[in-house]
């Protein structure tokens, strides 16, 4: 008995000495899928101001990335466009923007920004559940520990968004 | 940009790409490092792009597709990159090599492994940038344990994952804990989880045994083939084959497999290959409203992998002191995108267990089984499934049980909008079982059929509502008649609704519902619950239930011979009330911890007693009962390759005898629970593809009663460990189990010696193609 309480008090001891010391990988990989669409999605130069605007990256909501998404857009450039990344709290904050993350603890947001922005180029991403089939471009999510997409190209075609066949054919199509 | 360096490392290693960048980082931040994992990667890099001249070169010799010296002579004949210095960065030591790519144009050479101390040098005088000593010597810290577990302990860094393609990058196993949607009404209830990797890293082989990894179980294995599972207490005495264990409600891809012939499981039929389990859902405390009758102490949920996730052929071999042989075959594949199937077999044969005097106890057992998944999700709504198997055993006890069963089932899912379904579910299924020394042959057909329909009313209500039909038809046969009717086909009709109202969006959530039930002993029966969820902060919940449900009698209750002539009220069922109060926490996004309390008032519990006049046992319902807990469970992800998860259950319950005709120490029949139980399980994957992983349990006293010669089982600590090795398709696995002492009981039988569990290993080998 004492043993086995022993055990215990070691283990919630670690739980609770070293619990910071790690952050989630899995926003770290979804910041490159994010960094890696601008180069399989087309975007129609209109979208853009100029030649050399920015291209941003829009997250709405809770931010999950931390300093992950900016390590990695950070230098990087789409075509001319010097990739930079954006937050927003609200729909109403959301200006000129590229691709818009949405993160899955807004979900009650999804169908109210979907309506918004169904017609502008704006690629919506999200982990939320069934975010392509609510109407989202690509949603993302998990199986087996790994990340996977599901792709809505109807939704694609209204935002006047090409994708590459090479993305398509690893994503599930709806 | 332009005046930015660029180091091109040509290296398959990525151990050595990962020290390399540490250190080029540590000499000078500014220089870019460029990797290519062989010669042709380089070249294919090179040539790629017209601007792409790096300042330094490094090339591994060793490497696939081109080697590192044919590397050299294609990069020697660029033109481009004619005056870029190229150095060797290899194990090698061989003078003649060194010379020979000297000869061949490398500017000099830089034997692995360096220490990053050297290395860091040799890059800042390349560099022209001093190293700092102070930070090398920090960095060589931070580099032992990165050189020991680069590949799965560190988090890639961003650069690198920025390299991989897309196909790679959807390979990547990302850590992100419980992100699995909850099921509406697990939120507020004591669920606790089994992920198919949980499983398959337990060194165990069977199914219950598995289930010893929940630790708000409690599994007792009386023997070589006999098992009793609980929660929350009322693991029964066990008797042939089972226990009296009756409170649980253990269902496999939704078929029960509770046998209505004494309201228990046969858990040594229960087999679902561990690799195919999805998961497994252990809900402690009443699932009455939801799962039906007998969901009294909770709710075991075995959930098997879809047959999309099964594709390739598997086999295994295992041999072994208690285990001693095991063999597993299974093959999956699909027509098209929409139609998955898997088939399957396996076969084992376990030794039998031991008495305390080290003599065999005689009950080895053998099983061997087969079945099919298939799964069809065409385009549109609706997805089906298919799925059933068949086995056939025996088992010893003394003498030889034979035993062998069928099941059949199908589901149809139907989405009908993204905020209503239905699912329709049948299934057949038949047991039997010749057990003996008592020679009863027991035959269980069973029918059910299962509609759900769940829909949104407004925007704040979830209504879950469903329908069933269960015909069981069981007949036994035995030399002296146990049972009277011997045949007798039960029906059960039940109905559920449940809704889910969200009082304040995101923060309080109320459940409530009621199962109602018809069943030909005891006629309507219903079961509400109601529970309430609050949502402190995103990542704390506390929540607290209260419920009602009964146990309806089984055979053994109502049909037993002994009991037919007597002048007695007939059995009726067990009911609870249980209080719960529950809290859910995650402190960090590794870590989830959540503590659940009960106390729960048992009515009509089911006695012995004895008649008036001559002294003849009977059943009653005379007994009451309180009992009261602490379950506590955390999973503790320590690093990318190690993770902790486990728990402690603490439980207590009082009787209350309503008579003085039931036999003294009555309750020991019903109910034989330790108080305090414990459970660790550390998952480790180390490097090589190594995996080793350790299970250790703690299990208080179990109180036997001396009037009814059931003896105590001492308190005992368990360790099981396993060690597995994969290269390439091939895994080779070593498992042990009871490391810490000979052999030990877990269970006492009245009036039977107890049978011990001996230490026991085994080992495996797997393929997969």
């Amino acid at each position: 008995m004492k043993k086995a309480l022993g055990i215990f008090i070691v283990f919630i001891l670690l739980t609770t000495q070293f619990v910071k010391a790690q952050t989630a990988a899995e926003y770290q990989v979804k910041a490159v899928f994010l960094f890696n669409f601008t180069r399989f999605i087309d975007w129609p130069t209109t979208c853009f101001e100029a030649s050399n605007s920015p291209f941003v990256i829009g997250i709405l909501g809770n931010d999950p990335f931390g300093t992950y998404i900016d390590e990695t857009v950070n230098g990087e450039t789409a075509g001319q466009h010097p990739i930079i990344i954006k937050r927003y709290k609200t729909i109403k904050d959301i200006d000129n923007c590229q691709i818009l993350f949405i993160n899955s603890a807004e979900s009650e947001l999804i169908k109210p920004i979907l309506g918004e922005l169904k017609e502008k180029n704006i690629l919506t991403v999200s982990d939320a559940t069934n975010f392509a089939s609510l109407g989202g471009i690509i949603g993302f999510f998990i199986e087996n520990n790994k990340i996977k997409m599901q792709i809505n190209t109807d939704a694609a075609k209204a935002a006047s968004l090409s994708i590459s066949s090479k993305l398509l054919s690893l994503a599930k199509i709806l | 940009m332009l005046s930015q360096k660029t180091i091109l490392l040509i290296d398959d290693d990525s151990d050595d790409q990962e020290i390399f960048s540490n250190a080029l980082k540590r000499s000078d931040k500014s220089v870019k490092c460029v990797f290519a994992n062989d010669g042709i990667h380089a070249l294919e890099k090179i040539n790629a792009e017209k601007e792409f001249v790096p300042d330094f070169i490094f090339i591994d010799l060793n490497m696939p597709r081109m080697n590192g010296q044919e590397c050299l002579v294609n990069i020697k004949k660029i033109d481009k990159l004619k005056n870029v210095p190229v150095y060797i960065y290899s194990t090698s030591m061989d003078p003649l090599t060194i010379a020979a790519n000297k000869k061949l144009g490398a500017n000099d050479f830089i034997v692995k492994p360096a220490s990053m101390m050297e290395l860091t040098a040799v890059l800042s005088k390349l560099l022209k940038r001093p190293a700092v000593f102070l930070s090398m010597a920090m960095m060589l810290l931070a580099a032992i344990p990165q050189k020991i577990f680069a590949q799965k302990t560190t988090l890639p860094p961003v650069s690198k994952l920025k390299k991989l393609s897309v196909e790679q990058l959807m390979n990547i196993e990302v850590t992100s804990v419980s992100k699995t949607p909850q099921k509406l009404a697990e939120v507020a209830s004591a669920i606790q989880v089994l992920t198919g990797d949980d499983i398959k890293r337990s060194p165990t082989t069977l199914m219950p045994e598995v289930l010893r990894l929940a630790p708000n179980l409690q599994v007792t294995r009386a023997g070589a083939h006999d098992w009793a599972v609980t929660a929350r207490g009322f693991n029964g005495a066990p008797i042939s084959n089972s226990s009296l264990a009756d409170k649980l409600l253990v269902t496999i891809d939704g078929r029960a497999v509770y046998n209505p012939l004494f309201g228990g499981v046969y858990w040594d039929v229960q087999g679902v290959m561990k690799d195919d389990i999805d998961r497994i859902e252990v809900v402690s405390g009443p699932g009455g409203t939801l799962w039906g009758a007998n969901a009294v102490n909770g709710v075991i949920n075995v959930i098997s992998k879809n047959a999309k996730e099964t594709q390739g052929f598997t086999a295994s071999a295992a041999y072994g002191t208690f285990l001693k042989d095991g063999f597993t075959l299974r093959y999956g594949s699909h027509i098209d995108s929409t139609f998955y199937f898997r088939i399957f077999g396996n076969r084992f044969d376990f030794n039998s267990s031991n008495y305390k005097n080290g003599l065999s106890a005689d009950d080895k057992w053998n099983m061997t089984k087969g079945g099919f998944r298939m799964d069809y999700t065409p385009k549109g709504k609706s997805s089906f499934t298919l799925q059933g198997d068949l086995y056939t055993g025996n088992e010893d006890v003394g003498d030889s049980t034979q035993i062998n069963g069928q099941n059949l089932l199908g589901r149809w899912k139907y989405n009908i909008s993204q905020n209503a379904g239905l699912t329709f579910q049948a299934y057949f299924d038949r047991t039997w079982r010749n057990a003996k020394p008592d020679h009863l042959t027991d035959e269980v057909k069973t029918l059910d059929f299962d509609l759900q329909y769940n829909f949104r009313i407004a925007r704040f209500n979830r209504i879950l509502l469903g329908i069933g039909y269960r015909n069981l038809s069981d007949s036994t046969n035995s030399g002296i008649s146990r049972f009277t009717p011997a045949f007798r086909t039960l029906q059960l009709l039940s109905g559920f609704l449940q809704d889910q109202i969200t009082l304040i969006p995101k923060r309080l959530e109320l459940t409530i519902g009621s199962k109602f039930l018809h069943n030909d002993y005891t006629h309507f029966e219903w079961q509400p619950s109601a529970r309430l969820a609050w949502t402190v902060t995103e990542k704390n919940t506390l929540w607290t239930a209260v419920s009602r449900a009964v146990r309806v009698p089984s055979r053994f209750d109502r049909d037993l011979t002994s009991i037919q002539d007597l002048d007695y009220p007939p059995v009726t069922s067990e009911r609870v009330i249980a209080y719960e109060l529950g809290y859910r926490t995650r402190p960090a996004e590794n870590v989830s911890i959540s503590v659940a309390t009960f106390y729960n008032n048992y009515d009509d519990l089911r006695s012995i007693d004895s008649t008036t006049f001559i002294n003849r046992r009977v059943l009653g319902n005379n007994l009451k009962a309180n009992s009261w807990g602490l379950e506590f469970s955390a999973n503790y992800i320590a690093t990318k390759w190690w993770r902790l998860r486990g728990g402690f259950t603490y439980m207590n319950k009082k009787f209350t005898y309503l008579t003085t005709r039931t036999i003294p120490d009555d309750d020991k029949f019903e109910a034989i629970d330790p108080k305090f139980t414990a459970t660790l399980q550390s998952i480790m994957d180390l490097p090589k593809n190594f995996e080793f992983d350790i299970v250790a349990r703690y299990v208080s006293k179990l109180e036997g009663s001396a009037s009814r010669v059931i003896p105590d089982i001492p308190a005992y600590f368990s360790l099981d460990a396993r060690i597995n090795w994969t290269y390439k398709n091939i895994s080779l696995g070593l498992s042990a189990q009871n490391l810490t002492d000979d052999s030990h009981p877990e269970f006492g039988s009245p009036r039977i010696e107890p049978r011990e569990l001996p230490r026991s290993i085994h080992a495996k080998i797997g393929f997969h193609f």
